[in-house]
This record gives structure tokens, C-alpha cells and sequence, in this order.
């Protein structure tokens, strides 16, 4: 046995088999060495709330790659994305642009929008549920453009269908750059 | 078909297999962080991790008509996620340890347990080293808290050889931290 290897009555006592006090005296420190280890380990639970968005999206661009007929119907289901309208007739002012914001949300009972162009207020754009899809449509100042999705009023989702940038305080925000 | 949260994970397979690709998200909904730290702990990080576990999904639902048994959707996504990690791991050995000190310096920082992060930090180099059987052994026994035997029945093999890749694991570990301390 290396110098580097538990003794077999260690081991057992890292399995759980055996307590600390069932090992000879002799074995005691290497035994308290080896519980040490595990009281390294980290258990931190891990959430990954984007994830649900970011399949969902995954799965409709592929589909929409794949089935370009079908592209049309394909829009009132999209996940995730941001989509660019073209107006019917010329813009108002060449400096506002027309955007709808869609996220697939089947178990959401409410979803808004916060960002710079609301001042991050989660009230004050809420989206409009169409089965498991929720919508905005705005219109806003061309320029570049922060924000998140505010699920439940608790739970802020980036759009996955968009680039990010770290907040500052740990979150991630979408960038609309228009 | 029960189209709440109710439903069992056999209906949404089968409602999804049928054209309604939307009731995936609840499956996706359902099980993303059951085995998120998993994922972050065999890969190191959990922003690799937040890739892998959605490209498990994306994978599973290409192969939906392959799960033999929907209800145990779950244990089958299991593996397509085992694989996934084991082949990134392959792909990818050398940033991941940096990734994991990391990670585990961020989850101290956010318990307020920085006294700690050192000693977390060099367990969790420590377990990078390790091949991905000894640390997947690991995780599940000690992270996850699964006995022996649920990680024979997930994982199809035997009690025993778990125990050797574990002692084998501790062995390992052992000489890493004497090495960095």
C-alpha cells in the first residue's frame, strides 16, 4: 500500500459503513484526515432557469431551418426570439423601430418586460399569453437597448434568442441593438 | 390527456410524439436542475454544464421515439446527459479546472463562507484529475447522496465495481491535495 492510500478501514469510513469511533485508535487521524475531505465537497445546488428557453428556442430555429414553408405559422410559435416587423407603411420617424418580443412560457401565470426603456420597471410591460407563447410588440428609439423577461413577477429570464451582458450584480441582460 | 402539471412524463412523451412539440417544455421545466449540479461537477463548470444539459434535451428530443419506456423519461435523459458530459470532458480538458476553482470560489463568496473557498477550491482542482468514472462515482455518491445501489441500478453495473472505482477515487484525491498543499 502507497503512502498515498487510505487504509481499507478508511475507505469503509468514507462509504459510511463505519463510524469514526469503530476505527483502532491508530487509524483515528488518517480517519479524521479522510472526513476532512468530504467536508470539502460542494454541494451547492445549481438551477438553470434559462435552459427550459433556450431548448425551446433551439428546437424552433431548427425547425424553422429545416421547414422554410412553414416559416409563417412557425412566428406565432417562436421561442424566444426577437422579431424584427416590417411596417406596412413607411416608419413614422426613421429613428423608431417596431419590435415583438415572444417567449414560450407554458407554465408561467404572468410574463413581462423590464429594460432601459421602461426603467426596469417589471409592471409596467407586461407580455399577452396565446396558448403557451407570450408576446409585446413596442416600438422604440433606435439604439441600443437592455433588458430581461420577468416571469411571475420573481424570476428574471435573459433571452436566449439574444446577446448578453453581465449586469454587474450577477445577472445576465438581453441586448437589443436596433 | 392531461395537459397540466400533472400529467405523467409517459403522457408528454407520448403527446409530443404525437405533434404537440410545446408540451417538451415541461418535461425540459421538470428535470433541467435535477441533475444540473451533476452536470457542473463532472464538467467544472456551470456555465459548460448549462450547455451540456441543454443539448441533452435537444438530443432526447430527437430521439423521443427511441425511449422505450416513456414513464421513465427521466432515467433515459439521464444517460443521453451522462454521455454528453463524458464526451465534452474528452473534448475539452484543459480550462476546466480554472472553471471549477471558480465556480466553487463564486458559491462561497455567495454563502459567505470564504474561509472555506481554498480547501473547496483545491477539492474540486483535485476532482478534475480524476478520469471521468472516478469523479462521476463521486459526485453521485457525495454530491447527489445516492447509495451504492441506486448508482448500480442507474448506471447498470455492480455494486463491487463502484467500490473499487471509489477507493480508487479516494486514493487519488488523497495524493492531489497532499501534492497541493
Amino acid at each position: 500500500m502507497s503512502e498515498h492510500e487510505f487504509h481499507p478501514l478508511v475507505k469503509q469510513l468514507l462509504d459510511g459503513d463505519i463510524t469514526l469511533a469503530d476505527l483502532p485508535a491508530e487509524l483515528r487521524a488518517e480517519g479524521e484526515e479522510a472526513l476532512q475531505l468530504l467536508a470539502r465537497v460542494e454541494r451547492t445546488s445549481v438551477s438553470m432557469p434559462a435552459v427550459t428557453w433556450r431548448v425551446m428556442a433551439a428546437l424552433e430555429r431548427r425547425r424553422r431551418r429545416f421547414m422554410p414553408w412553414l416559416l409563417a405559422p412557425a412566428l406565432a410559435a417562436a421561442a424566444a426570439l426577437i422579431l424584427w416587423l416590417r411596417p406596412a407603411s413607411p416608419p413614422p420617424s426613421a429613428s423608431l423601430v417596431t419590435v415583438r418580443f415572444v417567449l414560450v412560457a407554458p407554465e408561467a401565470r404572468q410574463v413581462s418586460l423590464a429594460g432601459t426603456f421602461n426603467q426596469w420597471n417589471p409592471q409596467a410591460t407586461p407580455l399577452i399569453r396565446a396558448g403557451n407563447v407570450w408576446t409585446a410588440t413596442l416600438t422604440l428609439p433606435a439604439g441600443q437597448h437592455q433588458y430581461a423577461f420577468v416571469v411571475d413577477g420573481a424570476r428574471w429570464v435573459p433571452d436566449p434568442g439574444a446577446p448578453a451582458v453581465d449586469d454587474g450584480f450577477g445577472r445576465r441582460n438581453s441586448v437589443l441593438t436596433l | 390527456m392531461p395537459a397540466g402539471s400533472q400529467a405523467t412524463d409517459g403522457d408528454i412523451v407520448r403527446a409530443v410524439l404525437a405533434g404537440d412539440r410545446e408540451r417538451y417544455a415541461q418535461l425540459v421545466e421538470r428535470y433541467r436542475d435535477r441533475y444540473a449540479r451533476y452536470a457542473a461537477r463532472m464538467l467544472g463548470s456551470v456555465d459548460a454544464a448549462e450547455d451540456a444539459v441543454q443539448d441533452a434535451f435537444v438530443r432526447a428530443f430527437d430521439q423521443l421515439a427511441q425511449c422505450k419506456e416513456p414513464d421513465k423519461f427521466v432515467g433515459w435523459f439521464f444517460l443521453i446527459l451522462r454521455n454528453r458530459c463524458f464526451a465534452e470532458r474528452r473534448r475539452n480538458r484543459t480550462s476546466a479546472s480554472l472553471d471549477a476553482a471558480n465556480d466553487v470560489a463564486a458559491a462561497d463568496r455567495a454563502d459567505g463562507g470564504a474561509e472555506n473557498a481554498e480547501s473547496r477550491r483545491a477539492l474540486q482542482r483535485a476532482l478534475m484529475e480524476l478520469t471521468p468514472d472516478q469523479r462521476e462515482v463521486f459526485v453521485l455518491k457525495h454530491v447527489e447522496g445516492l447509495s451504492y445501489s441506486e448508482i448500480a441500478e442507474r448506471l447498470s453495473t455492480s455494486v463491487p465495481s463502484l467500490k473499487m472505482r471509489m477507493h480508487r477515487a479516494y486514493d487519488r484525491l488523497r495524493e492531489q491535495l497532499r501534492d497541493h498543499t
